[in-house]
């Protein structure tokens, strides 16, 4: 029985100190799990994400029977609740790219070059918004959380392969449909 | 990686290129408070809701036992002799959960 399995047991036990613990363990690759599914600028409500994640854990404790690992339990968890909490979020806060844009655009040199780019970066933004979720969550967790390969692989729940599978499909997509936009 | 490929992987690095929000340090402190309010509200409700089903049932079957003619003694021994074994299961209960808190209720993992 691993670590996280006796964690489990404790907890089911009514342990609160063990489920503390398994807070600690797993609370921070939820929070990115979140992070990469909502998108940048939408830190709030994947902290909000978290919560009704170990909401949901600490009241289906219970029922967990160990059949798959505590980590790929909670991370499927995560995965569901925040492409649940998504559309929520971008139907509120649907203009939120722009500033992103601003930032991108400050970095160029020229008033031309800072128009292409801000153009492109929001071309760009829209493809990755019509790639399939999975897609779009391992490029935000490799390209702007910093996660490896194997990282994104264990948060998606995908073997090592797969994971840089995704990556790769995910860029050919982008390149087919940055083409068809004339870039 | 081809051309067309790195090209887009230089894209994505430069456009993704930002800060990476974290978890404030207070966080299990709120997650804790809000699990707190969450396990105690249906448990305070769910507590009422039997207590009041309890008085209720306990006072008509009283009523009818005492109508039919049955002694103090029968009533007392027929209204708490289903409470003792209520307190009995709940106290079996309890056991087998402390027995999965040590691992023996729950399966092993692959």
């Amino acid at each position: 029985m691993d670590d996280d399995s006796q964690l489990v047991a404790l907890a089911q036990g009514g342990d609160e100190q063990a489920f503390a613990d398994l807070f600690r363990r797993h609370g921070d690759a939820v929070f990115r799990l979140a992070l990469s599914i909502l998108g940048q600028g939408f830190a709030a409500e994947a902290q909000d994400v978290v919560q009704e994640v170990f909401l949901k854990v600490y009241h289906a404790l219970a029922s967990f029977r160990g059949e798959a690992q505590v980590s790929s339990w909670i991370y499927r968890i995560t995965f569901n609740q925040a492409v649940n909490s998504k559309a929520l979020a971008r139907h509120q806060r649907p203009h939120l790219a722009e500033a992103v844009l601003s930032r991108a655009a400050a970095a160029e040199p020229g008033p031309h070059a800072q128009a292409e780019t801000a153009q492109r970066d929001r071309v760009l933004g829209e493809c990755i918004q019509a790639l399939p979720e999975v897609y779009q969550s391992a490029l935000r967790l490799y390209y702007w959380l910093g996660a490896s390969v194997g990282e994104a692989a264990v948060l998606l729940d995908v073997p090592e392969n797969t994971a840089k599978s995704y990556l790769h499909r995910a860029r050919q997509l982008l390149g087919g449909m940055l083409k068809e936009r004339g870039f | 990686m081809d051309s067309s490929e790195a090209e887009i992987d230089r894209l994505l690095r430069r456009s993704m290129a930002a800060p990476v929000p974290r978890l404030p340090p207070d966080f299990d402190l709120v997650l804790s408070r809000k699990l707190g309010r969450s396990s105690e509200r249906p448990n305070r409700y769910g507590q009422i809701l039997l207590a009041g089903y309890g008085v209720i049932s306990a006072v008509a079957s009283i009523a009818v036992m005492r109508g039919q003619g049955l002694g103090w003694g029968m009533v007392a021994a027929m209204t708490l002799g289903p409470l003792a074994m209520l307190e009995a299961a709940r106290r079996l209960r309890r056991g087998s959960l402390l027995g999965r808190s040590t691992g023996r209720g729950l399966e092993a993992p692959e």
